[in-house]
């Protein structure tokens, strides 16, 4: 079963994040927002700890929450270079979530197979991930910051590339932050045979499932007094259902908008992001009764109404 | 069994972060930069015509119009100026020659996380001898450290804009 051996997967987990934290260094970094990246980062030698909350919450019917952790250490390499490692975890409670009334897992579970009216709870393990940001160029001595991004993660059953651009412009002697960032993540889950499924059809054995998320983010936000910003992140996300970018494998489109604000302090910062979905939902894959969009907004398994996130680090 | 205890994963350390500090006061620095030496308090307000200008040579922001400046007895002037760092606000004093040259900066005030190498003796150097007539550019005249690349530019910037507002308020 997917759960066994969870406990020891906790301990490892809890044990390098408590070890790394005793770590010490002079040097920190900060993520100014939540969602999307800015080319900022840590000085050569430099370390960081940094621990990621997403609360996923409500469809269009049922309930829907999926809360998502990730406890990641930060490496300067050199002064243009900088890595991370990563653990993935995640917790779901979801019942009559579906658009036809019945219960299904968000992605991060959908291996599994909950019956109609199941209340479906679950935790796991999700992955590993590594992370590695390149700037090209700085934003304070460039007219444009820019910079590179590549996380791949891998888990039971779970292979994903995530590559991003990153560009950041500030502007007002740099209290004010903008940064645009493209991302395709590229993702391949074995998923078991689905009990449900008309026979001859792929999903009726166990395979292998590809996706690709085609993602555009827009953050801005204002240091309006010391350590203090305030701001938004704005993002649209679009799925395929194949490696290939094309036309015809394109399954959901969705929107995201919501306030963002920061504390950057000398010992720690916090950021929060509200992002609420926007009307303008696609779902390219089904239609009628069948699409996953309802009054204007997605339900499809990677969506929900309203997300949270927050991430703090600490220096130390 | 359910597994929630996952999302208690918590990062549970208290910081022991210090660095943020005082370095000079303002009487300090006065006798650092010009040791032994009698000053008068002389600060300046800026007409918005001379805001203007300042900020057409410079290409910097002027966000105070009042100058913080002493005469120095003998010759020269002690400024106290503060630039924007990466949370708060940095404040570092020049001191002018009677010529209106840089003799010497120091960091007065520093309470960022990082970026504390814009303290080094031979980076501030840099600044010694410049005059509102030169570059004073970061990664030009001016050598950029690596890791404090924003408290550098902000230096430089603050530099450039307080020998503009000699030349055209003060001498």
């Amino acid at each position: 079963m997917q759960r066994k051996g969870m406990a020891s997967w906790r301990g490892v987990v809890a044990t390098v994040g408590f070890a790394l934290i005793g770590a010490s260094t002079a040097y920190a970094e900060e993520s100014q927002f939540a969602y999307v990246y800015t080319t900022d980062l840590l000085p050569k030698g430099a370390k960081e700890v940094e621990q990621w909350a997403t609360w996923r919450h409500g469809r269009s019917q049922g309930d829907f929450d999926v809360l998502e952790g990730r406890t990641e250490v930060e490496y300067g390499v050199t002064d243009k270079f900088q890595a991370a490692l990563y653990a993935n975890y995640a917790w779901a409670r979801t019942y009559h979530n579906n658009v036809d009334g019945t219960t299904a897992p968000p992605e991060s579970f959908a291996e599994a197979f909950p019956g109609a009216d199941d209340k479906f709870v679950d935790s796991k393990f999700v992955g590993v991930s590594l992370e590695g940001i390149y700037r090209v160029l700085s934003p304070y001595t460039d007219p444009v910051g820019l910079a590179i991004y590549l996380e791949p993660t891998v888990g039971k059953d779970l292979w994903e590339m995530e590559t991003r651009l990153i560009l950041q412009k500030n502007f007002l002697d740099d209290r004010l932050i903008t940064s645009f960032n493209v991302t395709v993540g590229q993702e391949a889950r074995r998923l078991p045979a689905d009990p449900s499924a008309a026979p001859g059809d792929v999903e009726a054995a166990e395979h292998w499932d590809h996706e690709t998320d085609v993602n555009f983010g827009f953050a801005a936000s204002y240091r309006f007094v010391s350590n203090w910003s305030v701001g938004a992140e704005f993002l649209n996300e679009r799925e395929f259902s194949s490696f290939a970018i094309k036309s015809d494998t394109r399954t959901n489109v969705a929107w995201y908008f919501g306030p963002t604000v920061h504390y950057g302090g000398k010992d720690f910062f916090v950021t929060a992001t509200f992002l609420a979905q926007l009307k303008g939902a696609k779902d390219y894959a089904n239609s009628g009764p069948d699409s996953f969009v309802v009054n204007g907004i997605s339900n499809a398994d990677d969506f929900e109404k309203y997300r949270l996130r927050i991430k703090a680090g600490i220096y130390f | 069994m359910r597994n929630e205890a996952w999302i208690w994963l918590p990062v549970a350390a208290v910081s022991t972060s210090v660095y943020a500090k005082t370095y000079f006061t303002v009487e300090q620095a006065q006798q650092a930069i010009f040791p032994g030496a009698k000053m008068t308090q002389a600060f300046v307000k800026l007409t918005d015509a001379q805001v203007k200008e300042i900020e057409r040579r410079t290409g910097v922001n002027v966000r105070f119009d009042e100058i913080r400046l002493w005469k120095v007895a003998d010759g020269g002037y002690f400024v106290v100026d503060e630039v924007v760092g990466k949370h708060e606000f940095i404040t570092y004093a020049l001191g002018l020659n009677a010529d209106g040259s840089v003799k010497q900066i120091e960091i007065m005030d520093y309470r960022e996380s990082y970026g504390y190498q814009v303290r080094n003796a031979d980076w501030r150097a840099q600044f010694t001898g410049k005059t509102a007539a030169s570059t004073l550019k970061l990664e030009g005249d001016i050598r950029n450290i690596s890791g404090a690349t924003l408290s550098c530019r902000h230096i430089v910037d603050g530099v450039k804009r307080v020998l503009a507002t000699y030349d055209i308020a003060v001498k």
